[in-house]
């Protein structure tokens, strides 16, 4: 070997263990990617997903201003006749301080202690219960007790099942305190009492259904329309595809819903899309199918305050019928 | 933790890469290893040899025309280690050997001598251009290798990605790179050798042109010397 050929393997030698050297330490590494960093961001999607305005709407109307003994005013009316026929109740007791029409006012014993409650206790031995062991601080005390079942009426007919019995129930005693203490009677106030508050019986709803939502959203509409398809999708998969290029037609069914989710009536055709020459004769078909997938899979189970808002809701709502 | 021992795939260490692969890879990668330090041992080697022999052939040549007396020119530096030299030695003996007798034949005297001078011209040439086939042979399989190397690592990632039953880039990257390392190296090793080759084919070309000139300067000077004897 040559002395060229020694310092040549020499050279190569020492050159590729540096190199190698250098590798190994990391000389040419890439260097280390900047990992993104991570920090939580917290989402809140309690907007996007609540129901929107979801308290139901107050929609019943306040207290009356008239007791609901203006059923009696047809009793009112002979108190103009009063004074000829004066005789005439005799089944009606003496005390009577005024032209009252009392014959029908013993009957609901509560209202009557308000006023006349220290010559009642004579006549009346029915009410025993009440006022009777005070015979001065009763006035106040009777006063507040038929008082009492009034607040709390008024608080009770929130609760929807409660609207229509009271009225029933109150039919002597009147709504308000003021209605039942200080005016024994069917007679009517000043016109001007209370005002703001209607004379018109209170319109509350008659039906046990639950609050609706104020309005229905984009997003709720969405999921009551993925609801509907998921419920009749087993019967969806059951009707048979009568044909090719039958699968391609959307038809619009208005479906009209009763609130326990059966339908009202039979679903309707909207609109029907994606017909074209080679499956027009299966568009008649399509419906029917649609029509059959619908009975055969409600009642729907759907969101209850959903079904009839301000603008709209599942009570009456098109769905897009298509075969898969 | 040691830079040199570490094995952590994501690096570009050699000593990872080697020790992550499979036996016949690491095979091919020391022996392109191997074929990268001789290719590099010949190219330096042949840096220095050429580069002192050029300079040393200028020097030689420019005092050989300068000199007036060739039989003591011959006797003092004729002994040199060089082509030149060693071409100037072979004629100088061959004109002794044919002037020797009573008798001269010109004409095989100047055929002797050219054929004598041709052979020893050929004879360096042979003797620098020693080892330039295997730059040569290095340059053309170096990458065939490696890429043999490459197509059996991968093949090799590929039954691991199929045994389990993953194919995340973590599974196959690494076996990929440690197959690409044994390309890496097969190139490594044979483009220094193309490159080279070339040029050292182009200088012991140049080297032998000079020879050559050389020698036919020489021949007709000895041929001019021939036609004064008698």
């Amino acid at each position: 070997m040559e002395r060229a050929e020694k310092i040549g393997l020499a050279g190569a030698v020492a050159g590729h263990v540096v190199l190698f050297g250098l590798l190994s330490v990391g000389f040419l590494d890439t260097p280390e990617a900047m990992k993104p960093k991570q920090a939580p961001v917290e989402v809140s999607l309690v907007k996007d997903v609540a129901l929107e305005a979801a308290a139901p709407a107050a929609t019943e109307p306040p207290s009356q201003a008239v007791a609901p003994e203006t059923g009696e005013p047809q009793d009112a009316p002979p108190p103009v006749p009063e004074p000829q026929p004066r005789p005439e109740p005799a089944p009606q007791p003496a005390p009577a301080p005024k032209p009252e029409p009392a014959p029908p006012k013993p009957a609901p014993a509560k209202p009557a202690p308000p006023k006349p409650a220290p010559p009642r206790p004579a006549p009346a031995p029915k009410p025993v219960p009440q006022p009777k062991p005070r015979p001065k601080p009763a006035p106040p005390a009777a006063e507040k007790a038929p008082a009492k079942p009034a607040p709390a009426r008024p608080a009770a007919a929130a609760a929807a099942s409660a609207t229509r019995a009271p009225p029933a129930a109150s039919k002597g005693a009147g709504k308000t305190p003021a209605a039942t203490a200080a005016r024994p009677r069917g007679g009517r106030l000043g016109s001007d009492f209370l005002k703001g508050l209607t004379a018109e019986p209170s319109k509350a709803r008659d039906s046990d259904a639950p609050p609706s939502a104020a309005r229905v959203d984009g997003k709720a509409l969405a999921a009551i329309q993925q609801a509907i398809a998921r419920q009749i999708q087993p019967c969806a998969d059951r009707q048979v595809d009568p044909g090719p290029g039958a699968n391609q037609i959307v038809t619009t069914l208005n479906l009209r819903l009763n609130r326990d989710g059966t339908l009202s009536a039979t679903p309707t055709v909207v609109r029907q899309s994606g017909v074209d020459d080679d499956n027009r004769r299966y568009a008649r078909r399509v419906v029917d199918l649609g029509i059959a997938a619908f009975k055969g899979c409600s009642p729907l189970k759907l969101p209850a305050e959903y079904y009839a808002t301000a603008n709209g809701g599942w009570s009456n709502i098109n769905y897009n019928w298509k075969l898969r | 933790m040691n830079p040199i021992l570490q094995t952590d795939a994501a690096t570009l260490s050699p000593i990872a890469l080697f020790l992550q692969a499979d036996w016949v890879v690491k095979g091919v990668m020391l022996g392109l290893l191997l074929a990268s330090i001789w290719t590099w041992a010949i190219i330096i080697a042949f840096w220095v040899k050429l580069g002192r022999t050029r300079k040393a052939s200028e020097t030689f040549e420019q005092e050989f025309w300068r000199a007036d007396d060739i039989d003591a020119f011959v006797k003092t530096r004729g002994t040199a280690d060089l082509p030149t030299a060693r071409v100037l030695a072979a004629g100088v003996t061959e004109w002794r050997r044919s002037t020797q007798g009573n008798r001269i034949d010109r004409e095989g005297t100047r055929e002797r001598l050219g054929t004598t001078m041709g052979s020893a011209v050929a004879k360096e040439i042979d003797q620098l251009s020693d080892r330039l086939n295997v730059l040569a042979t290095v340059g053309s399989v170096a990458p065939f290798v490696g890429l043999f190397g490459t197509v059996w690592g991968i093949m090799r990632s590929f039954t691991s990605i199929a045994s389990q039953q993953n194919t995340s880039l973590a599974v196959v990257a690494p076996g990929i790179a440690e197959a690409l390392f044994a390309t890496a190296i097969g190139l490594f090793a044979a483009i220094p050798a193309v490159i080279a080759y070339n040029r050292f084919s182009h200088a012991i070309n140049r080297i032998e042109a000079r020879l050559m000139r050389f020698a036919d300067g020489f021949h007709a000077t000895l041929s001019r010397q021939l036609d004064g004897e008698r």
